[in-house]
């Protein structure tokens, strides 16, 4: 096997390790977002849209250090989504048509640096947009979304076929195990992005890394005179096997000159050299390349003003959410954010869309949006109570996010992330309309916000909503019996966003204060409620639901 | 019970008694031809008094052979710690298994469907890993459609058919191991209740019919060899789901009748704040009325036990 592939295929199938493993309950030992930690656009992207040092991903400066010394290993070796366009341009087998001399290759190779200028005009109006470029957040986002689930339906499909067999070779503990097939929204556009990107390949092979990515335009910038180079030797009988072989076209029409910001060290040319001319080591000298980056003032400034124009027009969208006018006009009452989200203009800046925390979700409840939260929210996760509920007892989203757009909480700070408040629609709800013995919102309900009451005119207990109880989870709304449309249903009214500080001392201060009483950590029942309640509860037989009168 | 009732039991309880006093020996005898009591409270820790109450009862021995297949059906419904009382003490549990297994069962398998997620259910419960290291002994939330079969419920007043565990319609012995705990629909949630957690659509109970009189139709069907209600501390209300008020009792009852263990954990305990009689609770009621056991505590032989 090559030397890149002995490298590059252990560490994609680690970024598919760590991906897989960003569920609940998360290893305590390694970082599952590492990866997305490491690539510089998320970096420098994110923390110029914040304006803000976001220590979490500073891990991909070292990655900028090494370009000063190893240039693009980065791409060659520790991108997916780079390893991912070599396996697409690999399996297509045909080479791209056409010269592939560095300066036989047009313009676009200066498609990433306009790009990447494009993004960081728009950072700085205050719109994040490199979630539709960064190669991690496309990559993480693809294989979460789209590669994820149905990996699993065929391992369920290998579980069905061997199944008779477990209990015969001491694996009867597999005899019950069916996955859980998680399902996403939008998987099919996500699906279609990255797919685009592996059919330029078409075009030349890394047609992407060459020509549009950003963040390899970030590494590019810093590896024009890296320490370890490419030479070639006297010996070079100047076949041009090694160009045409180059996967990046990184090398000169004379072969034997390199753009090193264009060379990935994929050592292709050397092992295709015939006479063995070709050799990478450290050194200062060599042929340099004039022009590897050759912009023009127009496009610069072109590239830079349409950024800023996108920006500010994304911004005075009507469904744009942070407006500083009217900040939550046109929100959706369907948009719940996991708990912990920061207040949505930091929340969108840092969000880089990578689907990390929608993976990790324990139930699935978390979903990328698609125009939900407007342009500008594209991809940002939104909590569907009508899927599944938040779970109390998991915190993960926060965890598992690299920018922290999603702030990392313990569980018992989780529990005082306020993340909407359920409302019953009486005129779905079969106990309210119908006088039906359903009580599934009262029994699921883990923060005891939802009683079984007694009311005027109703034969049978109905629910009742304590608005300062309830957490938002959207359990009952994923419970709730009804067909189609929950009958109670979670809105974010009372949602709690905190940038910094508390969630705990916050709900102290809104007046959600709760006691602890007979040794249990009950957060969720007020100190002298109860008895008050067992009262309300029980109506004019006078007793509990439930039971009945004796003879 | 009325009067004709009470002075027949009355002059029957006074009969056995002189009898017993006046042969010595008797009683024991009488013990043993029937294998033991209706029914055991049995007081201590969880795990001891489980142990404790189970040999009182005439052993486990009576209950599982060598090369059954056990499942045992404890609350593990939702992810919170046993000190919530929402779910089976793990050591209930584990005590059982391990019984089952020194009986000489095959496998044990230790099953539910939890309303709650299942992973984080069976991790936060603690049984899953109260049981981890016991050999031939599994524990699994069930959620998918496939581990279920449909099964027709022979007179049935609600439920005419539903869906339950493939592996418990296999199963040789079915224990069933609830907590005790407080209802928001039915009252309290104990043996008969915990039966639904073996069933895929609960859904359908509560939405088409009369949710008592489809536990009771469900338990025509799924009849426990062995019941075994874990009182070691009560959910009083706040239930099924907590949190709520918790009261220690530090007991564990044992029978071979649902129906008399449920209504003997309805009068051991406290609901809302007062007490009830087994017949207070209407499924309760429907099943003694319906012949699946007897409800009626105070004319049960009851043997309480102290575990050391």
């Amino acid at each position: 096997m090559r030397f890149q592939r002995l490298l590059q295929l252990p560490l994609f199938f680690l970024f598919l390790f760590l991906l897989w493993r960003a569920a609940y309950p998360l290893p305590e030992w390694f970082e599952v977002d590492l990866f997305l930690r490491l690539d510089p656009l998320i970096s420098l992207g994110s923390m110029a849209a914040a304006r803000a040092f976001i220590p979490g991903v500073a891990w991909a400066l070292i990655i900028l250090g090494l370009a000063l010394f190893l240039g693009r290993i980065f791409c060659g070796y520790m991108c997916p989504l780079g390893a991912t366009i070599d396996f697409a341009d690999w399996f297509r087998g045909k080479k791209g048509k056409g010269q592939n001399g560095f300066e036989e290759q047009g313009r676009y190779r200066h498609l990433k640096y306009l790009f990447l200028i494009g993004l960081a005009g728009s950072a700085l109006v205050g719109i994040s947009w490199i979630f539709l470029f960064s190669p991690l957040s496309l990559a993480t986002r693809f294989f979460a979304f789209v590669v994820y689930p149905p990996a699993l339906m065929v391992s369920n499909l290998f579980l069905e076929i061997f199944r008779p067999v477990f209990p015969h070779v001491g694996l009867g503990h597999l005899a019950f195990v069916h996955l859980n097939v998680p399902q996403y929204n939008t998987n099919f556009f996500v699906a279609l992005f990255v797919l685009g990107i592996l059919a330029l390949g078409m075009v030349k092979p890394r047609f992407w890394c060459r020509n549009l990515c950003p963040a390899g335009a970030i590494i590019a910038l810093l590896s024009l005179r890296p320490l370890f180079r490419r030479v070639v030797s006297e010996r070079c009988t100047a076949c041009g096997k090694c160009v045409r072989a180059c996967p990046m076209g990184a090398i000169s029409k004379d072969f034997k000159g390199t753009a090193q910001s264009e060379c990935i060290t994929c050592l292709r040319c050397r092992e295709v050299c015939p006479e063995q001319a070709v050799s990478f080591q450290v050194t200062r000298k060599g042929p340099v390349m004039t022009k590897e980056v050759d912009l023009g003032r127009r496009s610069v400034l072109g590239a830079g003003a349409a950024g800023m124009a996108m920006a500010a027009v994304t911004m005075t969208n009507l469904h744009h959410l942070h407006g500083y006018e009217s900040p939550r006009a046109l929100r959706s009452s369907r948009l719940i954010r996991p708990p912990g989200a920061l207040p949505e203009a930091d929340f969108q800046a840092r969000c880089v869309r990578c689907g990390e925390c929608i993976k990790a979700c324990l139930t699935n409840t978390l979903q990328p949006v698609w125009l939900e939260a407007g342009l500008s929210g594209l991809w940002t996760p939104k909590v569907t109570a009508r899927l599944a509920g938040c779970e109390q007892g998991c915190a993960v989203c926060g965890q598992v996010c690299p920018t922290g757009a999603i702030r990392p909480l313990s569980l018992e700070e989780k529990i005082f992330a306020k993340i909407g408040t359920a409302r019953i629609e009486k005129s779905r709800c079969i106990a309210w309309e119908q006088d039906k013995k359903c009580l599934i919102c009262d029994e699921i309900c883990p923060y005891n916000a939802i009683a079984s009451q007694f009311a005027a005119d109703h034969p049978v207990t109905v629910p009742v909503i304590d608005e300062n109880k309830c957490n938002g989870c959207g359990y009952c709304e994923d419970k709730c019996p009804v067909i189609g449309e929950s009958a109670i249903i979670v809105e974010p009214l009372g949602e709690v966003r905190l940038a910094t500080g508390s969630y705990r001392e916050k709900a102290k201060e809104l007046g959600l204060v709760f006691h602890a009483k007979n040794g249990v950590e009950d957060h969720f029942i007020l100190d002298g409620e109860r008895e008050e309640r067992a009262e309300e509860r029980a109506g004019e037989s006078g007793l509990p639901p439930g039971f009945v009168i004796g003879r | 019970m009325d009067r004709r009732d009470f002075l027949k039991k009355s002059a029957e309880c006074a009969a056995y008694t002189a009898a017993t006093l006046a042969v010595p020996g008797l009683w024991k005898s009488a013990g043993a031809a029937q294998k033991g009591p209706d029914l055991v409270i049995a007081e201590g820790h969880p795990g001891p008094a489980t142990r404790a109450g189970v040999e009182a009862l005439g052993g486990i021995g009576r209950f599982v052979k060598t090369g059954n297949k056990v499942v045992i059906k404890p609350n593990m419904s939702f992810p919170n710690p046993p000190e919530w009382a929402t779910t089976t003490h793990p050591d209930v549990v584990r005590a059982l298994a391990d019984m089952c297994l020194q009986a000489g069962a095959s496998s044990v398998l230790i099953l539910d469907n939890p309303l709650r997620n299942a992973e984080i259910s069976l991790e936060r419960s603690g049984v899953r890993g109260a049981c981890s290291d016991l050999p031939n002994t599994q524990v699994h939330g069930i959620t998918n459609r496939r581990f279920f079969e449909e099964v027709k419920v022979p007179h049935a007043k609600a439920l005419n058919t539903t869906k339950i565990m493939k592996q418990v319609l296999e199963a040789d012995v079915l224990m069933a191991v609830p907590v005790a705990k407080s209802h928001s629909a039915t009252g309290v949630s104990l043996s008969m209740k915990g039966m639904m957690g073996l069933v895929y659509d609960r859904r359908t109970f509560h939405l088409d019919m009369d949710l008592d009189a489809a536990v009771v139709d469900l338990c025509t069907v799924l009849k426990p060899n062995l019941t075994v209600i874990d009182c070691s501390r009560i959910l009083s209300d706040g239930g099924p789901g907590g949190p709520g008020k918790v009261i220690p009792m530090n007991k564990i009852i044992v029978s071979t009748d649902f129906v008399a263990a449920d209504a003997m954990a309805v009068e051991t305990g406290t609901w809302y704040g007062r007490t009830f009689k087994g017949h207070q609770v209407k499924h309760i009621q429907m099943a003694h009325a319906r012949g699946l056991g007897n409800m009626d505590v105070a004319s049960l032989s009851v043997k309480e036990v102290r575990s050391s």
